[in-house]
């Protein structure tokens, strides 16, 4: 019996193709069959933005890009397609643009207590699908609330910003990778896959770890009998 | 599919794999890949759209 295969996930709040490149890369994990194990890693795209702007997603990305409107209002329709095709309602209109770093802050408060996972997936699908406000730490107390964690304990660890080193810790890791955008998947510690590529591209992957363990014959990955029976 | 498990993680240089043209999000400009381009205008020529 081997060990599950270790996948860390840089990823934004704000990031189309991290929602998009999640389900694929679960989708992916599924078909693989075998154990992985997921721990998602901070990144922030753009750390310079308001937690609160005046105005739209295409808006804001037309002003910081310098691109008309409507070509960004393409991308942004592409972007929605491409979400639609693996069951994922991104709307746009209604993306509340925002700094995402107290959100970053939830999410290691979340992993702090063993939940990252299905906070991950809830601050995407209030930033894409919901509309939700993600940058505000009153919007985040009741998010996390929903799930069922303590308010005070959240709103404390959010005001405090307890969490904060561990936030810039995961951005400084990234540049020490060199990575530059998200998702970005590095599994088992050695493979680098940027984007979100297709289910089939990371169920290959993951396989190619799983062969390589395989052929090791006294492999660390490899757990005792011992271990194996806890 | 587990939840996460904090440790250090040891810095190696990475293999890269799978499609170097797969979406991604750099700085805050997502790029839309050309394969995925095609795909959308080839679902709109279905639904009539164009």
């Amino acid at each position: 019996m081997t060990a599950p295969i270790k996948v860390d996930i840089w990823s934004d709040v704000q990031c189309p193709w991290c929602y998009i490149g999640k389900r694929k890369f679960e989708a992916g994990a599924a078909a693989f069959g075998g154990d992985v194990e997921v721990e998602y890693h901070s990144f922030e795209l753009a750390p310079d933005t308001p937690v609160d702007f005046e105005g739209t997603t295409a808006d804001y990305l037309s002003k910081r890009k310098g691109m008309p409107l409507a070509q960004v209002e393409q991308m942004m329709e592409q972007v929605t397609t491409v979400a639609k095709s693996v069951g994922l309602d991104y709307d746009f209109d209604r993306v509340h643009q925002t700094n995402t770093v107290i959100s970053h802050e939830l999410l290691h408060f979340a992993k702090s207590k063993g939940r990252q996972l299905e906070m991950k997936e809830r601050l995407l699908k209030a930033y894409f699908v919901n509309g939700e406000h993600v940058g505000r730490i009153a919007d985040l107390v009741e998010i996390a609330a929903e799930l069922g964690f303590d308010r005070a304990e959240v709103s404390d660890a959010l005001t405090s910003h307890r969490f904060l080193p561990a936030v810039k810790a995961d951005v400084a890791l990234a540049q020490e990778y060199g990575i530059n955008g998200v998702p970005f998947f590095v599994i088992d510690g050695k493979y680098g896959v940027s984007g979100a590529q297709e289910a089939e591209s990371f169920a290959n992957v993951l396989a190619q770890v799983a062969a390589e363990r395989e052929a090791e014959p006294d492999s660390a990955h490899k757990r005792s009998d011992k271990e194996a029976a806890r | 599919m587990t939840n996460n498990a904090t440790g250090s993680i040891k810095i190696v240089a990475l293999t890269p794999l799978g499609d170097a043209a797969a979406g991604v999000c750099d700085g805050d400009f997502c790029a839309v890949p050309e394969h995925h381009t095609q795909a959308v205008v080839n679902k709109k020529l279905d639904e009539d759209l164009v």
